[in-house]
């Protein structure tokens, strides 16, 4: 209430006027409508479109200097020869193995730890600090060390995507586990449910949005690591594609090994879309 | 006070009136590497070579070769010195950067790079270059003077160059590891690094990159074309100064013709940027150890740059529409004699 309204104004404009309640009950529009996402398909792909025109068109005129940015069609040309050699299903073969070798590996093993922690006491006073303490490490430091450890080989590539998943992994499922409801834990408790019901019931569906949501960070941090985990002796894969583009300059070939790491995140993302879709049918 | 600060008025009056050329000193950014085969450039500054031309010379420190070319290509640096690699033929290709001297050169009178073999490769038979089909062989990157190298060992053996497995490991720092742990079978290196390694007891030395590319020019001189173009004499002056800075260089530390004392004043004025980190009794013997010869007067070898030009083409790091004319300079110095 504003200060400097006097007491009986205040009760006064609460009050509804005496007209409109003698012309009985207000018609009530509906609000409910809004705060709900409405799918548009057309919207994103234009959006995308436009902002290729525009830098088509940047590049064109000279406004963009070849230097600074190639021209989508040259990049688009990269990709054609990519396709037309034949590289590009050697590099995707390569990459995506890496991907969900690594990707799977690190989400199971932190989803079994993110639940250990989660459920008991012992493991989280005894691991959510190393988890903690190991998380922020930044992976690409430690490939000199991973070369020691898993080989120049397939190893350290797997490995790097796999530290890098399992960490955020592990914090989102245990976030999860702890941010299900308690009164419905009690309710199962009340109904004599078995603990392992409970978990399995209760806490494990309670817990899989959070999973879920997980899951599409770490799917994005195993892309966003690809680059690096191929640092080392990767004849073939995207991110080697990427760094040697980088290496020569090869400015229309960096921008098509970058695309195509856009979409393989886009597939990713509309998969655990999918997944979000059929696991939580219940949560309406 | 106040007549101190007159006095200091009329001498800021004066100096702005002299015509002393000091004070039309072009400020110019040159790129180095944290490594002794850029001390011509050092030791041309701290002797004032460049003052001399009138150059105002700041050092903008590098961590690889290949982001240097690429300062240069954005105007944030002047000058840059480093292995001719498909990153700047693509930028000459661009019209960003020209070469215009050389640097480093394989010569028979002074030392040069090493081929290394793993210890294990060497127990396993790779005893000299000619056994490297089969064999996995550490690169930075695909496109690199390493890669080259690979080749050319590779053809003066009448090894097949698909036959030798380029491992590329981005750093040489990983290479090293890869090497000593013999994750990978051969490496080529400058001397210094070459020779630390193999008297360790992981790595072997098996041969010298000079047998397969007699004159190599390792290392370039390179600027932007703006300023070859637009400034050729600002880009002489630089050569100029930098030219005494090699022979300063070459005495010292690869003809050993200086007196020991103005050596380590050499050693001494590279150890502020080259080791840095370490005290000078331990950097000194290290600088020492380079012992590559880079080209006096920045003498550049047309010939080996048109052979790795073609190198890059036949393997398709750059464009075949590419000419010596995008990647070089030659009206600023000399064939090496």
């Amino acid at each position: 209430m504003p200060p400097d309204m006097a007491p009986d104004a205040a009760v006064e404009a609460r009050t509804p006027p005496a007209a409109a309640e003698a012309k009985g009950r207000r018609p009530v529009p509906f609000r409910g409508g809004t705060f709900r996402p409405r799918a548009i398909p057309f919207a994103a792909p234009l959006v995308f479109l436009v902002l290729i025109g525009l830098w088509e068109l940047g590049s064109r005129s000279g406004l963009i200097s070849p230097i600074a940015l190639p021209a989508p069609s040259e990049a688009i040309a990269a990709m054609g020869d990519l396709i037309e050699t034949g590289m590009l299903w050697r590099h995707l073969e390569a990459s995506l193995s890496r991907l969900v070798m690594g990707w799977t590996i690190g989400t199971v093993a932190g989803i079994v730890l993110g639940l250990a922690i989660g459920l008991f006491s012992l493991a989280r006073a005894g691991l959510s600090p190393v988890v903690s303490a190991l998380f922020p490490i930044p992976k690409i430091a430690l490939l000199p060390l991973f070369i020691i450890w898993f080989g120049i080989g397939e190893g350290s590539k797997v490995a790097t995507i796999v530290f890098g998943t399992f960490f955020p992994t592990v914090i989102a499922t245990y976030g999860g586990v702890d941010s299900v409801d308690r009164t419905l834990i009690r309710m199962g408790q009340s109904f004599a449910l078995s603990p392992l019901s409970i978990v399995r019931k209760i806490i494990l569906p309670g817990a899989l949005p959070a999973i879920l949501s997980g899951a599409r960070i770490s799917a994005s941090i195993a892309i966003i690591l690809l680059v690096a985990a191929e640092m080392i002796g990767a004849e073939y894969g995207i991110g080697a594609y990427i760094l040697l583009a980088g290496s020569l300059f090869a400015l229309d070939q960096l921008i098509a090994g970058v695309a195509m790491l856009s979409i393989i995140g886009l597939t990713v993302a509309w998969l655990i879309g999918r997944a979000e879709r059929a696991l939580l049918d219940w949560r309406t | 006070m106040l007549a101190m600060l007159r006095g200091a008025v009329l001498a800021l009056v004066l100096i702005a009136l002299s015509p002393l050329p000091a004070l039309a000193a072009d400020d110019i950014k040159v790129g180095i590497l944290r490594l002794t085969s850029h001390s011509p450039s050092i030791i041309a500054k701290a002797k004032g070579y460049f003052a001399d031309e009138g150059l105002n010379v700041e050092f903008v420190p590098f961590q690889a070769a290949q982001a240097m070319a690429v300062g240069i290509a954005s105007r944030d640096i002047d000058f840059g010195m480093t292995a001719i690699s498909g990153g700047l033929v693509n930028l000459a290709d661009k019209g960003a950067i020209k070469v215009i001297g050389g640097a480093l050169m394989e010569t028979d009178d002074a030392q040069g790079q090493k081929i290394l073999a793993s210890k294990a490769a060497y127990d396993a038979g790779l005893t000299t270059p000619a056994a490297l089909a089969g064999k996995r062989y550490g690169v930075t990157t695909a496109g690199s003077s390493f890669h080259y190298m690979a080749h050319k060992i590779a053809d003066g053996e009448g090894v097949d160059r698909s036959d030798v497995r380029m491992v590329p490991l981005q750093k040489v720092p990983a290479i090293i590891a890869s090497l000593k742990s013999g994750q990978i079978d051969a490496w080529s290196i400058v001397p210094n690094i070459g020779n630390a390694l193999a008297r360790g007891d992981s790595v072997v030395a098996i041969g010298d990159v000079s047998d397969y590319i007699p004159n190599y020019q390792v290392t370039a001189v390179f600027t932007s074309t703006a300023n070859v173009e637009d400034n050729p004499d600002l880009v002489k002056r630089f050569l100029a100064a930098l030219s005494k800075g090699i022979d300063d260089y070459n005495a010292a530390l690869v003809d050993k013709t200086m007196s020991e004392e103005d050596t380590r004043a050499i050693v001494e004025m590279i150890h502020e940027y080259v080791y840095a980190d370490t005290p000078i009794d331990k950097a000194d013997p290290r600088i020492r150890a380079f012992g590559m010869r880079i080209n006096p007067g920045a003498a550049l070898n047309v010939e080996s740059v048109e052979d790795q030009l073609n190198w890059f083409k036949s393997e398709g790091l750059v464009p075949d529409s590419v000419t010596m004319d995008d990647l070089v300079d030659t009206s600023f110095v000399d064939q090496p004699s």
